[in-house]
């Protein structure tokens, strides 16, 4: 017995011990960081420098098509291009392996002039030819190289082949894509990184190991990977575009995000993503650090189930949102580093309407509302909140205890909820909660990609709604059908701008925030300019030590 | 738990000084006895001075804290360090992290109380039923135990909750199942023991039934072990539900308990160290204080001991 209550002492000093000893370690870190980085492939002038970039977890494969994780495509953005691509800071469509395009009166029928003179890594000719066997392979199950799932062509385009009817070979550099019916975010989706265009021979060569041995004509050139370690990639010095200004790139798996913040104090990667809020001020106060701050395209919002009482009420979901103080939220728990969001769309988006005003915080206003609904002493509800960590929440728990908070003011008395990830997702889609904590990230820079898919009625049926206020209005749908088959994009911009004031009058959701992702890195790295969709091509980043 | 000598009758002549009686109030000798080489060792004095540091929060926390543990977050003024204000500074939400440690002492001694409560009751009557009738109801039982047994305890206590569903009752009832092989074995084995003496066979010759020979007889003289046993039980009660907590599966936020405060301030300890540091030092000390007075009590009562 004596030894056991021993044991339990003992084991207690080194619960503390270990407590303790995290805070030595940060101590002992910092002058680390004040000294010059030790790094691999160091050299004084551009044009030889390795950057590492830092991440929580590998590529699930480094074919474009078939995968669906960030991680993947951050990769595959760099060996790869796509037929149209986004600019450097929004999602306005520019050329690529494009030049030109142009779409018939219809809206159904799409040409294509393509790049000559563009070779892909294994010096094979980029052409028509190669355009639509990629489209093929993609589209048609029975091609002999559609190996895999193809989510991503079959999400975007509604299956195999989908909306698109076909596609031709034109000339030599001209192809034509001809769809069953008008769809206005076409061009925009074909910039997504997944539908990037593959050396035709080595899809050949390498049939079903193609993930692994990945060949296009991107700025850099595939050399290693360890799985869960690191992805070694090369500069591509016949590029068509803009030469790469670093020679090699490495990106490294470190899966803890504290971990992968301690390799980057001590210099041995040189910039990272999915750093902690609390990190933050400790990037800014290290002059050997730079914060790099990816624009928001998202939105974390709460949602109000309206299948349930009395959230049916139009006048509780107003009280509501004038009672949760957004700033104060954004202020604690994103590091300051977010927005408060008035619109489910985020304001870097085409067809935001910033023309609304939205409902301030005003605790007063709320209990009036509340009253005037027929709750004057409030009521109890249950509030559910995800168990980790998502890009446009940070800290998921904390925010719900804080909106808990706000709510005890105004009479409202919300029990917190929470679930393991899967499980809350599928609860949530199921309609099993009252109010319930979520967001998105937008992959195409479409509107649509936003309001369909989380305020449509088409969405929010109960098990796979995306629409978990389960909100169902026909005058917003009309809109939004109304928008997708609209190609004049004047004429959806002003859809969405009604769609948004519709929204906001019903009040669906609290919008809370759009969170600004935060990069680390250190201060040697130029002209790093992240992208919205959370990836981007590396070709113009330096390393200048 | 062969240490614990089985107690002889308090009306048994043989042995000179009895180190225990079948009740505190009749036979207060023994009782006193213990009592006063408890209070002559200094280690189960500091165990009993922090428990009662442990009590009295946990009592008055209503009037003792200075602020609600609950709702007086106060967003522009989290991870405050300790100052006269919030003598332990405050947390994430900037409530007063003092004011939830009071009120944690109420949480922790109510885990402590109640799961102990089930594996004492229930673990009693499993050892004490196993222990008397010996043949296949004790193979039945100690069998059962076993297989309780062979899972490591927090892990068995995780199952348990995941069935349940994660809350602070439902933690206590899965520490409180954990909890019963311990005393299953401790009483059984003290139940063989005594079962064997003559006052048992003189019961059973003026026709006492099994109930009341068990109940009466035997039972009050495995009391040491038992009282031992749950004084050392509540601490690791505690430092299992702190545990339960920390993962997610035990007290919900916004609930002031210990162990969730560790949770809640992980990702801020690099820069607000307080926050993880005065609840896992709340957890030490009533840990410790239990243990320190389980130890005591052992010692008090083992009558082989005694100089």
């Amino acid at each position: 017995m004596r030894k056991r209550g021993l044991l339990f002492a003992l084991s207690l000093l080194l619960i503390l011990a270990t407590a303790l000893a995290g805070c030595g370690t940060r101590e002992t870190s910092a002058p680390n960081s004040s000294q010059p980085a030790i790094n691999e492939g160091t050299g004084n002038t551009g044009g030889d420098q390795t950057l590492v970039f830092g991440r929580g977890s590998d590529s699930v494969g480094l074919d474009p098509a078939n995968v669906t994780d960030g991680e993947s495509m951050k990769v595959t953005h760099q060996i790869y291009d796509t037929l149209v691509q986004y600019n450097d800071e929004d999602t306005t469509v520019k050329p690529a392996l494009a030049t030109e395009w142009n779409v018939s009166e219809d809206g159904k029928v799409w040409t294509f002039k393509l790049r000559e003179g563009v070779k892909f890594h294994d010096g094979t000719d980029f052409n028509a030819d190669a355009v639509v066997f990629n489209f093929q392979r993609w589209m048609d199950k029975n091609h002999p190289y559609h190996h895999g799932d193809f989510e991503y062509y079959g999400y975007m385009f509604g299956g195999y082949p989908g909306i698109i009817e076909k596609v031709e070979k034109t000339g030599p550099y001209e192809v034509n894509i001809t769809l069953k019916e008008p769809y206005a975010p076409f061009l925009q989706t074909l910039a997504m990184p997944a539908f990037a265009i593959a050396s035709p021979e080595a899809i050949k060569k390498h049939g079903q190991d193609f993930f692994k041995n990945p060949v296009g004509t991107g700025p850099f050139i595939f050399k290693e990977w360890k799985k869960d370690d690191r992805i070694v990639l090369e500069r591509n010095d016949n590029y068509w575009g803009e030469k790469a200004k670093i020679k090699t790139l490495i990106f490294r798996v470190i899966p803890d995000n504290a971990a992968r913040f301690l390799e980057l104090q001590a210099g041995t990667i040189d910039i990272m993503d999915g750093l902690n809020p609390e990190d933050v001020q400790n990037v800014k106060n290290n002059p050997d650090l730079q914060l790099i701050l990816r624009p928001s395209m998202n939105v974390g919002y709460l949602a109000m189930n309206m299948d349930k009482k009395p959230f049916d009420n139009p006048k509780v979901r107003q009280a509501i949102n004038h009672a949760i103080n957004k700033q104060a939220l954004i202020d604690a728990f994103y590091g300051g580093l977010a927005k408060p969001a008035k619109n489910p769309l985020p304001p870097t988006l085409w067809g935001y309407n910033d023309e609304i005003q939205d409902y301030e915080y005003n605790p007063e206003k709320a209990k009036a509302l509340l009253a005037e609904a027929g709750y004057p002493n409030g009521f109890q509800t249950t509030l559910w909140a995800m168990p980790n960590p998502r890009p446009y929440m940070p800290q998921p728990q904390q925010i719900a205890q804080a909106i808990a908070a706000d709510l005890a003011k105004v009479g409202i008395e919300a029990k917190i909820v929470s679930f393991e990830w899967g499980t809350y997702l599928e609860k949530t889609k199921n309609g099993e909660h009252d109010m319930a904590l979520l967001g998105w990230t937008g992959d195409n820079g479409d509107p649509d990609n936003f309001l369909y898919v989380l305020l449509d009625k088409d969405n929010a049926v109960k098990g796979s709604a995306g629409n978990i206020a389960f909100y169902r209005s026909d005058e917003l749908h009309e809109i939004l059908i109304q928008a997708q088959r609209e190609t004049d994009q004047k004429k959806r911009e002003e859809l969405y701008q009604k769609a948004q004031e519709i929204i906001h009058r019903d009040a669906p959701w609290v919008p809370l925030a759009h969170s600004t992702p935060p990069l680390a890195a250190r201060a040697y790295v130029k002209n790093y300019v992240p992208h919205p969709t959370g990836s981007e091509a590396l070709n113009k980043v330096d390393v200048q030590k | 738990m062969s240490m614990f000598a089985p107690i002889p009758h308090a009306h048994d002549s043989r042995t000179p000084a009895p180190a225990s009686g079948p009740t505190p109030t009749r036979a207060s000798g023994p009782w006193r006895d213990a009592a006063s080489r408890l209070l002559r060792s200094k280690t189960a004095c500091a165990g009993l001075a922090i428990l009662a540091l442990l009590l009295t929060a946990a009592l008055f926390a209503d009037v003792l804290a200075p602020y609600d543990p609950v709702h007086d977050a106060d967003l522009y003024n989290r991870l405050q360090p300790p100052s006269a204000e919030h003598w332990l500074g405050t947390d994430a939400q900037g409530r007063d992290i003092f004011s939830r440690i009071l009120h944690g002492a109420r949480i922790s001694l109510e885990i402590g109380l109640v799961s102990v409560g089930i594996s004492l009751i229930l673990g009693t009557l499993l050892g004490a039923v196993s222990g008397y009738f010996g043949g296949t109801v004790d193979l039945v039982i100690m069998r059962l135990i076993d297989i309780l047994l062979a899972f490591p305890s927090i892990l068995l206590a995780i199952a348990i909750v995941a069935i349940l569903g994660p809350d602070l009752i439902n933690a206590m009832i899965a520490i409180g199942i954990v909890g019963i092989p311990q005393f299953a074995r401790i009483v059984r084995s003290s139940v063989l023991a005594v079962k064997e003496m003559e006052f048992v066979d003189a019961a059973r010759a003026i026709g006492a039934s099994d109930a009341r020979i068990l109940f009466r007889h035997i039972l009050p003289n495995c009391l040491a072990p038992i009282l031992v046993q749950t004084t050392l039980s509540i601490g690791t009660a505690i430092l299992d539900a702190a545990g339960l907590s920390f993962l997610g599966l035990g007290a919900q936020p916004p609930q002031p308990e210990w162990g969730l405060m560790l949770k809640e301030g992980q990702s801020a300890f690099q820069t607000a160290v307080w926050v993880v540091t005065f609840p896992g030092l709340a957890i030490l000390l009533t840990v410790l204080g239990f243990n320190l007075l389980g130890d005591g009590l052992r010692d008090a009562l083992d009558p082989r001991l005694k100089r």
